[in-house]
């Protein structure tokens, strides 16, 4: 088992240099944006750039770096020409960087100066708050499966299996049009914008409303549709007619053996759920306008702040292929037999 | 009903085929039945998938035809007719008429229509009211409005401004002896209201500029008592003949707290023989709403204030209204002028006769695709004697270009366009790029796959590391990567989307290929001596291409559902029509012209279930293992 561990973790983590070494030379190889604001700022924007080994700082012009990127003003005589280091050099810096110094860059232009990693601490918060309370989306999803697979062919299954395919199906942001429209606009329960931090606490309780209910409507769904599979599958099993031949009720054999092996497989799924869900509020941090990081990945779009736009890339990016290896992991640790992504 | 199982033969039921000898070895006549036949007759069978399967291929029909066939021009921008509400039936039917209904609006008693007309003109809202229900309770509000009527003048000092009287003063009035000049003033009383409380204050006619110059009505004092005073007495008293002078209102500042004085009305009063009724007129108000409104929007005042002027108790009367959108823009026009050449041009088509020199009578419409019904006035030339334009009135469609009313299933956005047109302008996109990612994806994972999954080991694991790497990065910063590299446009859409979208297929061909290259029938070709394409193309794949397909085809409503996301992250397609553009962009306007979301959304989402709907289906059908189970 521990080596099955160690080889997934390794293999994930080298799939994630990967991705993040081509992410970040694409990036790079983007047409540079200038910073924006004063000279002083820029001149210090530079010169980070600099320490961070991105640009070269060179006292005279030249032509052997190619574009003059910046020309500082003269400070006491001394004037310095920025020019950019070649992409490939910029990545060895980078990972020295990283591995050194945790130094993730600064932004450009979204808020000049200020670190990437201090940004997204900054806003981190709000997005992981959310799914946090998003979790709320297991327990019902567990209930109304067991429901469902306990009235299998009946009119309450067949009602819940109906919702649950609508709810699955629709896009996401079609479901939060129709909160909005519905819960805001129409009946005026619930703010339509996320409240600001100085609203009153009531109001901005209401805010969390909309989102939570959003984020963990297609998750009940998904809950629900693979329990009662399971439970269906399960309830079919030959050891649970042994269960009722032995004399346990019907509660009894469900309680005590069905129960326990169809929910097997519904652990690892939470656990993804619960780090893949960070992922996926970026449309709705950007229609209910919360200050969350995958608001940020608009933001940073709109701005050409590709710094920050590439921190955010790479959140997401590991957030997603730490999910899938936490399933892997999490189905061999509760039923030893399955072993994903083992030699056949 | 008559049980299933029980039949009653009869002996010439039955038809022997032949009766020549036996048959040995001979072909059945009748024909095999095949795989897929096969499965469409599963498919038959499943309710659910068959209705989801019209509903879509009505959607698909609609997204190819609405934008040929509907007439609307969905390219330029036509602010006259923004935000129209839906309609499929005629106005008054009560609901998705055209119609739109207003709460609690401010109303315009004298033209008795909504308080909207800075808008609209008068005779275009009546036009198109269907309804109007004005609430029976009179509000009282306390600002200016031009459709308040009454309430009480507040003159009030600011304690910040310290020592400084706060003074009303009329315009100057020419009183003579000729007239009998009265003045009367009405106060109220009440007390508390807002911060301050009431001061006192003084009313006199100022006649010029000293400390003596001055006809006091009532000095300093608290008494809100109404005021009748005879300024021709009073002018007899001082013994002035002529007197040109100014009704001042004087209140006494405080230095604690905010002083008030509320007048209800003020009436000057003159005898027959007076000259200036008008100007007393002017001066004089029982209404201090309009009193405040014409002093605010005129430049010569009739009354000027030191301190602030307020209102109080403003009456005015709100109303719910409905009105007709369509009549509202495209309805009657009165008096649009025409230019001459215009003009000819519609007799030259022949839709009417005019004669500029008998004038507006001599105009006979024709034919219904004149725009005008009536000339009411012309305008001739004075120099050359020549008809430069006339006015006239008639359907505004018509100015417009359009030869009848136009009716918008879905309304219009706020620039104009049909959203109906546009929303399945934007799904014909959506489904083109969901096409060609599906046949692209459907192509390179087929081979990927079949190569990695036939061959395996080593080859397989190189090609299954590849693809876990693109498969990792999470497609939103696949695209956004690529747009920022190769520009917003169609093809980038397509590219991206392919490149990771191709995945799943090539796993699931690869999964498919395990399974199946193991079995005997594979084996048994193998021996035979078959090639690798041969085991490949003819019996290997055939087999896995059900599941493939079925898994692949869900590929377009997740590109639709892509290309939409993208907009609302403000990665919109660019260049043609999107439908993720169009309700991204109509998102700002959810709160007021909720049709402009609702409908998109909800083609979107039937779009969406119905393919989902129709993959389970096809799923069950294509998968020979639930053959025979329900």
């Amino acid at each position: 088992m521990g080596k099955y561990v160690i080889k997934r973790i390794t293999l994930a983590f080298v799939t994630t240099f990967i991705i993040l070494s081509i992410t970040f030379i694409l990036i790079k190889l983007l047409p540079f944006e200038r910073p924006i604001g004063d000279d002083r700022a820029q001149t210090t924007y530079f010169d980070r750039q600099y320490n961070l080994g991105y640009v070269y700082r060179l006292d005279l012009p030249t032509d052997k770096y190619g574009e003059l990127l910046y020309k500082s003003p003269s400070n006491k005589g001394k004037t310095s020409y920025y020019y950019m280091v070649p992409v490939m050099t910029q990545y060895v810096n980078w990972l020295k960087n990283i591995v050194t110094e945790w130094d993730w860059g600064d932004s450009k232009t979204y808020q000049p100066n200020v670190k990437a990693t201090v940004i997204i601490m900054k806003r981190i918060g709000y997005s992981i708050r959310l799914n946090i309370l998003s979790l709320i989306s297991v327990p019902i999803g567990i209930m109304l499966g067991i429901w469902a697979a306990l009235k299998k062919n009946t009119a309450t299954d067949h009602i819940i299996s109906t919702l649950v395919m609508v709810f699955i199906s629709i896009p996401k942001f079609v479901l939060i049009i129709f909160l909005l429209q519905i819960f805001s606009y129409g009946l005026g329960w619930f703010p339509s914008t996320w409240p600001t931090d100085t609203a009153p606490l009531a109001e901005r309780i209401r805010g969390y409303v909309i989102p939570v209910f959003s984020l963990s409507f297609g998750s009940v769904c998904g809950y629900c549709r693979f329990v009662r599979a399971e439970l269906c599958d399960v309830l079919e099993s030959d050891y649970l007619l042994l269960a009722r031949t032995k004399g346990l009720t019907r509660r009894q054999a469900i309680n005590r053996h069905a129960l326990k092996n169809a929910m097997v497989p519904v652990f690892p799924v939470i656990v993804s759920e619960f780090i893949g869900i960070l992922g996926g509020s970026m449309i709705l941090e950007q229609l209910y306008g919360i200050p969350g990081i995958g608001k940020l990945f608009v933001l940073a779009m709109n701005y050409k702040d590709y710094d920050i736009l590439f921190v955010d890339m790479a959140i997401f990016t590991t957030i997603s292929l730490l999910a899938g290896v936490l399933v892997d992991l999490s189905y061999g640790f509760i039923d030893p037999r399955i072993r994903m992504g083992a030699k056949k | 009903m008559a049980d299933k199982n029980n039949f009653d033969f009869l002996a010439n039921d039955f038809e022997l085929v032949q009766s020549d000898g036996a048959i040995k070895d001979k072909k059945l006549d009748t024909k095999p039945t095949t795989f897929f036949r096969d499965a469409l007759k599963r498919f038959r069978k499943n309710k659910s998938s068959v209705v989801a399967a019209v509903i879509l291929t009505i959607l698909i029909l609609m997204a190819i035809f609405v934008p040929i066939i509907s007439p609307y021009d969905i390219e330029s921008v036509r602010t006259e007719e923004k935000f129209l509400a839906p309609k499929l039936f005629d106005a008054g039917f009560g609901f998705w008429d055209g119609t739109r209904s207003y709460e609690h609006i401010l109303y315009d008693p004298v033209n008795e229509v909504p308080a909207v007309s800075e808008k609209y003109s008068i005779a275009a809202l009546k036009q198109s009211l269907v309804s109007i229900n004005v609430d029976p309770d009179i509000t009282y509000i306390d600002s200016y409005n031009q459709y308040g009527f009454g309430g009480v003048l507040v003159l009030a000092t600011d304690a910040k401004v310290n020592n400084k009287d706060v003074f009303l003063s009329s315009k100057t009035v020419e009183f003579t002896d000729k007239g009998a000049y009265t003045i009367d003033i009405e106060f109220d009383n009440e007390e508390n209201f807002g911060e301050g409380k009431l001061g006192e204050y003084r009313v006199y006619l100022k006649t010029g500029e000293g400390e003596d110059d001055k006809i006091m009505i009532r000095d300093f004092s608290n008494d809100y008592s109404p005021i009748s005073f005879d300024i021709s007495s009073a002018m007899k008293e001082n013994r002035l003949k002529n007197v040109s002078a100014s009704i001042v209102f004087d209140v006494k500042s405080s230095t604690s707290s905010i002083q008030y004085v509320l007048i209800k009305s003020i009436k000057l009063g003159c005898g027959e023989r007076a000259k200036n009724a008008d100007v007393l007129a002017e001066v004089s108000f029982d209404n201090p709403t309009e009193m405040v409104g014409i002093t605010d929007l005129q430049s010569n005042e009739y009354w000027s204030c030191s301190g602030r002027k307020g209102l109080h108790n403003s009456e005015v009367r709100y109303c719910d209204y409905v009105l007709d959108t369509y009549m509202l823009v495209y309805g009657n026009a009165d008096a649009i002028e025409y230019s001459a050449s215009e003009l000819n041009e519609w007799i030259k088509k022949g839709w009417c006769t005019y004669d500029y020199k008998v004038g507006p009578e001599s105009f006979v419409k024709l034919s219904n695709e004149c725009p005008i019904d009536v000339v009411r006035d012309q305008k001739v030339l004075t120099v050359t004697k020549k008809l430069s334009s006339i006015t006239g009135s008639g359907w505004n469609y018509h100015k417009l270009g359009y030869e009848s009313m136009p009716r918008y299933l879905m309304g219009t956005d706020a620039s104009g366009v049909d959203v109906f047109k546009r929303a399945f302008a934007g799904l014909r996109t959506s489904l083109v790029l969901g096409v060609i990612v599906f046949a692209v994806c459907f192509v390179i994972g087929l081979i990927w796959g079949s190569i990695s999954g036939y061959f395996g080991g080593n080859i397989d694991l190189f090609m299954e590391r590849i693809t876990d790497i693109l498969g990792g990065v999470p497609w939103i910063v696949v695209i956004t990567l690529c747009i920022l590299h190769l520009g917003n446009n169609f093809f980038t859409f397509c590219f991206a989307l392919c490149l990771t979208d191709w995945i799943s297929t090539a796993s699931t061909t690869r999964h498919q290929f395990y399974r199946f290259k193991g079995r005997e029938y594979v084996l048994a070709s193998r021996t035979l001596g078959a090639s690798d394409a041969r085991l490949i193309f003819k019996h290997i794949l055939p087999n896995s291409l059900g599941t493939v397909i079925t898994s692949s085809v869900l590929m377009i409503p997740s590109v639709i559902m892509a290309e939409a996301t993208l907009a609302y992250l403000n990665l919109g397609l660019k260049g043609v029509h999107s439908f993720g553009v169009l309700m991204s962009n109509n998102q700002q306007y959810m709160g007021v012209y909720s049709n402009l979301v609702i409908f998109p959304a909800t083609i979107m989402g039937l779009m969406v279930i119905m393919f989902n709907l129709f993959g389970n289906g096809l799923r069950d059908a294509m998968n020979p293992t639930l053959k025979g189970s329900e």
